[in-house]
């Protein structure tokens, strides 16, 4: 097949899985403790196959379904890194660690999650699209309820698969609809953005409308986040981490191929309503996430919510049509990898060890340990946007993307996003600082002297230099980003 | 002299990382290289002070000294040119004084600190780190790195005071973080639409190819690179957008379509867009400032914030926000402050005589200090709103004399805090009878806050006054009656101290019963006097030779004067004929 090798990665993360598996069968403990590093050592493999430049074509392949440019390749590699940073919590992980049944299974179905959101970013055909989508929900159901014996766990599962397939529904109804008024499943090719033009504006917006529910529900934007919070609350931590950023990242990377046709010519030009809908949907979603985060009492729905408002955030970036916008939300994206791998890993290292479940139950523990609470600092800062974190810079390219977009267009669409994006950051920290407020201010932590162990410690760490260097050098990843988007174009 | 004022900023940022090596039960060491980091910076600045020429004037593209300049963040964005932003660092007659002021009151906050005893290692961590970004926020002069060290004031602060505070410390490290984080919002939003905006013309012309590498930009370069930008010959993929602060300040680098060049004729609300980003950057630093009405997380700061706090946070980093006004505010939109001259006067005004009305009404002394923080920060709003020569110097001159008087005023009310742990006035009274020295401290520094002659309060005030009272006919952007307003000021500050005075130290030595038992009133001690000494004196000198400061900001600040009246005066037409 021609191209083939643009697929090693896939190749490679499925292949892992066939191994995962068939090593599952067999009852030796050594075999089974090897697990987790033989899915770590797969998504090693697909993240050194990605980074090597030159490696990849760019032309279409497996039946023209997927496409491999710049912008999926450096998905491909943010996904790989997903995938590893949630091995590494899960190897952490104490529940994770107890559990008997299903370990095998549990990496797994991360290798499969991880493949399938791979195949979200190289998608350009609307049924390839909703297999791939399936694919990741698939396995998020079944990450979820890892932790059968645990109630929560049950209860998250359940309303995250309602919800899920209730949405997909919508998101493939939407999809025929596209599919009769384009006559082609391709939704990235000319034919379609042509076709799109000719039929009419209110199918195209009620087609646009349905399948965005499918698209929102993966990145938990509103209205489609009321899964989010529970899910939060019930499903082991890596997991969590997880969701917080590899759909949602893949989410965000189909959003942005599908809606390049809509304002291939201009933001409000052919379809105002669709535009206008986007923009009051990011609003919307920065508003909700913000302002119900502000009355939460676990450090989990805290971060549910603020990764609503970090889903408002994104969709408010790819709004800003006329700027090459792709590479601030690559790098925004990179950065939100890193912030919710730490502050998950704080999560967890609190919730296992010191049984934090509200926020209340900080009191006092960053005095006692302090590398954990400068740790949570940073993440929670970086999570707000403030100078010196690289979070800070991820929101500092949006908001110039939208002040251009906004100067060139003279929307006021624009300059609401920007003002209310900015404006509710202020919001924003007040919620975030509630965890160093408990974690420094109030009470103070009066417990039997326990060590946090130095692989956490290197991982916090770890998660941590990349906010500050990509602060101070940006054009590190940004000049790699932009090479790798302008090679292959 | 080559990297001094780098030398400046992380010298505390240094002593910060020895700090962190350092054992936690190893309190003196740790104190000791909090001193000698604090010491080594004063030393600095006053090398730098001392080194300084004061008769240059930076009109935007030279004059600044010891400039240093690095590329630090350049990369492109594909169509849209280059974006940059520099590690560009440089003294004019304007910052010296507040980097001078920075250095003399760390070293006094640290001489303070000296009794701190809960947890000194991350006490004196964040003290340090707090230091560094004052201290770079007066030396950046690109707006990015301005806006870094701004924001990285607030979290020390704002752990400094949640922490180590008085009994409502969490409450007012939230107000204090939320309020100036929405002011730095503000910051940001205009930070963002100017950079868009403005094209360094040195990078451009390199990119251009009308510069080689290494040259220094010409005049008649400089000229060229404007004149093709505003004839639209440059392409935009060759504009270098830029930070710095000296570029925003002149009109033509503004890049002719976007939305903040004078003649855009862009409105928003039925306003041009650069009077609102004037007000948005003016909003941003008057909370800082902080000015009537959006001043009252100041009282519940200072109230909760343990001494050496209170100290460092009315006299340098209150300074902050004046000190952007100069800065930033007015040079960058010299067309809307001249549009907005009445607003921000009137401000002033306003912070002066509420400010005072509030602290008559106190009776609480920290509280009773913090709202005459607010009064006189009024006359620098005052001063600045004039823009004629002597009411720019005098809002100097005042930032500066506050920052030593009312350190002064902190530590007296400190002195008195530690020996009984209470400063409500109704529970002394004769306090002279038992502690003569003290009361002589508070009388100096009563004094020479309300400006009486021979302090250097009093040649602020003056300053500022006259300023204010000419700007009616110098500039036609005042008017008297503020002035005269404002002096009813001078008249309320006597008031609320003299009574003050009046109340708590003269008449027959009594103290509330209930602090009998604990207190030990003793007067001074020798580390009391080692930091009010050294103030007294300099209340002193800057009040009897106001050539020491005047002489090095003087030419700055009348050249800079005549740069925004001239500007504005021009832009403001721009902007109007543009509208209709």
């Amino acid at each position: 097949m021609a191209g083939a090798d643009a697929l090693l990665p896939e190749f490679l993360l499925v292949l892992f899985f066939l191994l995962l598996v068939t090593l599952d069968l067999f009852r030796s403990a050594t075999i089974k403790s090897m697990l987790p590093w033989l899915a770590l050592t797969g998504f090693f493999a697909s993240l050194v196959v990605q980074v090597l430049e030159g490696r990849l074509g760019q032309s279409p392949q497996f039946l023209n379904l997927l496409f491999s440019d710049g912008l999926a390749q450096y998905s491909g590699i943010l996904f790989s890194l997903v995938g590893i940073c949630t091995v590494l919590l899960s190897v952490l992980n104490k529940r994770l660690d107890e559990l008997q049944k299903g370990r095998g299974e549990y990496y797994a179905f991360l290798l499969l999650l991880v493949l399938g959101l791979n195949l979200m970013a190289k998608s350009v055909n609307l049924l390839m699209l909703f297999l791939a989508i399936e694919l990741v929900s698939i396995a998020s159901y079944i990450l979820t309820l890892t932790l059968k014996e645990n109630k929560r766990s049950i209860e998250a599962g359940l309303k995250y698969i309602l919800y899920g397939s209730l949405s997909a529904g919508v998101m493939l109804y939407g999809m025929s609809f596209l599919y009769g008024l384009t006559g082609t499943l391709n939704h990235t090719s000319e034919a379609f953005g042509l076709a799109l033009l000719q039929a009419n504006p209110l199918m195209v917006t009620v087609a646009a409308v349905l399948v965005f529910a499918g698209f929102l529900f993966k990145i938990s934007a509103a209205p489609f986040h009321f899964w989010a919070p529970d899910v939060y609350q019930g499903a082991p931590m890596p997991v969590v981490a997880l969701f917080s950023t590899g759909p949602k990242m893949a989410g965000i990377l189909v959003i942005l191929r599908f809606i390049a046709p809509f304002f291939a010519t201009g933001p409000a030009s052919a379809f105002p309503d669709v535009w206008l809908l986007l923009g009051i949907l990011a609003i919307v979603t920065l508003v909700i996430g913000n302002f119900t985060a502000l009355r939460q009492q676990t450090p989990r729905r805290l971060l549910a919510y603020s990764s609503v408002s970090h889903a408002g955030f994104l969709l408010a970036a790819l709004l800003a049509v006329g700027t090459n916008y792709t590479s601030g939300v690559l790098f925004y994206l990179t950065v939100l990898l890193f912030m919710n791998f730490g502050i998950f890993l704080v999560l967890q290292l609190a919730e296992d060890e010191f049984k934090v479940t509200k926020l209340t139950d900080f009191h006092g523990l960053g005095r006692f340990y302090p590398f954990l609470g400068t740790m949570a600092l940073v993440y929670l800062l970086s999570l707000t946007g403030l100078p010196p974190f690289a979070g800070f810079m991820g929101k500092l390219f949006i908001f110039t993307n939208l002040w251009e977009a906004y100067n060139h267009t003279n929307d006021t669409m624009l300059l609401v996003l920007l003002v209310s994006g900015i404006l509710l950051t202020g919001v924003a920290l007040f919620y975030y600082i509630k965890i160093p407020f408990y974690l420094f201010f109030k009470g103070n932590y009066r417990e039997e002297n326990l060590v946090i162990s130095l692989s956490n410690k290197l991982l916090l760490a770890l998660f941590g230099l990349p906010l500050l260097v990509l602060f101070f050098k940006p054009d590190l990843l940004t000049e790699w980003i932009e090479r790798l988007l302008t090679s292959t174009f | 002299m080559d990297f001094i004022l780098s030398s400046l900023i992380f010298t505390p940022l240094l002593a910060a990382l020895a700090v962190m090596l350092v054992p936690g039960r190893l309190q003196l060491p740790i104190k000791g290289i909090a001193l000698a980091g604090a010491l080594l910076q004063m030393g600095l600045s006053l090398l730098l002070f001392l080194g300084f020429n004061g008769n240059s004037f930076a009109d935007g593209q030279q004059g600044y000294q010891f400039v240093e300049r690095l590329s630090w963040i350049n990369f492109s964005l594909g169509s849209l040119g280059r974006f940059q932003i520099e590690y560009f660092v440089g003294v004019d007659g304007i910052s010296v004084s507040m980097v001078l002021l920075t250095g003399i009151v760390g070293v006094i906050g640290v001489i303070s600190s000296w009794t701190i005893t809960q947890s000194v290692k991350g006490y004196f961590l964040l003290y340090l780190l707090l230091l560094t970004s004052v201290m770079g926020c007066f030396l950046a002069l690109d707006f990015f790195l301005f806006y870094l060290f701004f924001e990285f004031m607030l979290l020390p602060m704002y752990f400094l005071i949640g922490i180590w505070g008085g009994p409502k410390r969490e409450y007012a490290a939230i107000k204090f973080f939320i309020y100036t984080l929405v002011g730095s919002l503000f910051i940001l939003i205009a930070m963002i639409g100017l950079y868009t905006s403005v094209i360094d013309p040195q990078a451009t012309a390199l990119q251009l190819g009308l510069l080689e590498k290494g040259m220094q930009l010409t005049p008649e370069v400089l000229q060229q690179v404007q004149q093709m930008l505003q004839n639209k010959t440059i392409e935009a993929a060759d504009m270098v957008r830029t930070f710095s602060i000296p570029a925003m300040m002149d009109g033509a680098n503004f890049i002719p379509d976007s939305l903040l060049h004078t003649l855009s004729g862009y409105q928003l609300w039925n306003q041009p867009l650069r009077f609102i980003f004037f007000l948005l950057l003016f909003a941003g630093f008057a909370i800082k400032v902080p000015v009537v009405p959006v001043h009252t997380w100041l009282p519940d700061a200072h109230v909760e914030a343990p001494t050496p706090i209170s100290v460092l946070l009315a006299a340098i980093l209150l300074k902050v926000g004046g000190y952007g006004l100069i800065r930033i505010v007015y040079p960058v939109f010299p067309d809307a402050a001249a549009y907005f001259s009445t607003l921000v006067g009137g401000l002033g005004v306003l912070s002066i005589i509420y400010g005072a009305l509030c602290a008559l009404a106190m009776n609480d002394l920290k509280k009773l200090i913090a709202y005459s923080s607010v009064s006189h920060m009024g006359f620098v709003l005052l001063g600045v709103a004039s823009m004629t020569t002597e009411g720019v110097n005098g809002a100097i001159y005042m930032m500066f004399s506050h920052g030593i008087i009312s350190a002064m005023l902190f530590l007296l009310v400190g002195v008195i805090y530690d020996r009984t742990h209470n400063r409500l006035i109704q529970n002394f009274r004769g306090l002279a009878n038992e502690m003569p020295v003290y009361t002589s401290f508070v009388v100096v520094a009563f004094f020479a806050s309300l400006g009486l002659p021979g302090f250097s309060g009093f040649i602020s005030e003056l300053l500022v006054l006259l300023g204010s009272f000419s700007a009616s006919e110098a500039t036609g952007l005042l008017p008297r009656w503020m002035t005269v307003v404002a002096v009813i000021g001078l008249l309320l500050a006597a008031a609320y101290y003299l009574w003050a005075l009046q109340r708590m130290f003269f008449g027959k030595y009594w103290i509330y019963t209930d602090l009998r038992e604990k207190a030990l009133v003793s007067d001074l001690n020798l580390r009391e006097y080692l930091m009010l000494v050294p103030l007294a004196v300099l209340a002193v000198l800057f009040g009897i030779f106001p050539s020491l400061l005047l002489d090095k900001i003087g030419v700055a600040v009348s050249g800079f004067t005549k740069l925004v009246l001239v500007n504005g005066q021009e832009q403001l037409q721009g902007v109007l004929s543009s509208i209709i």
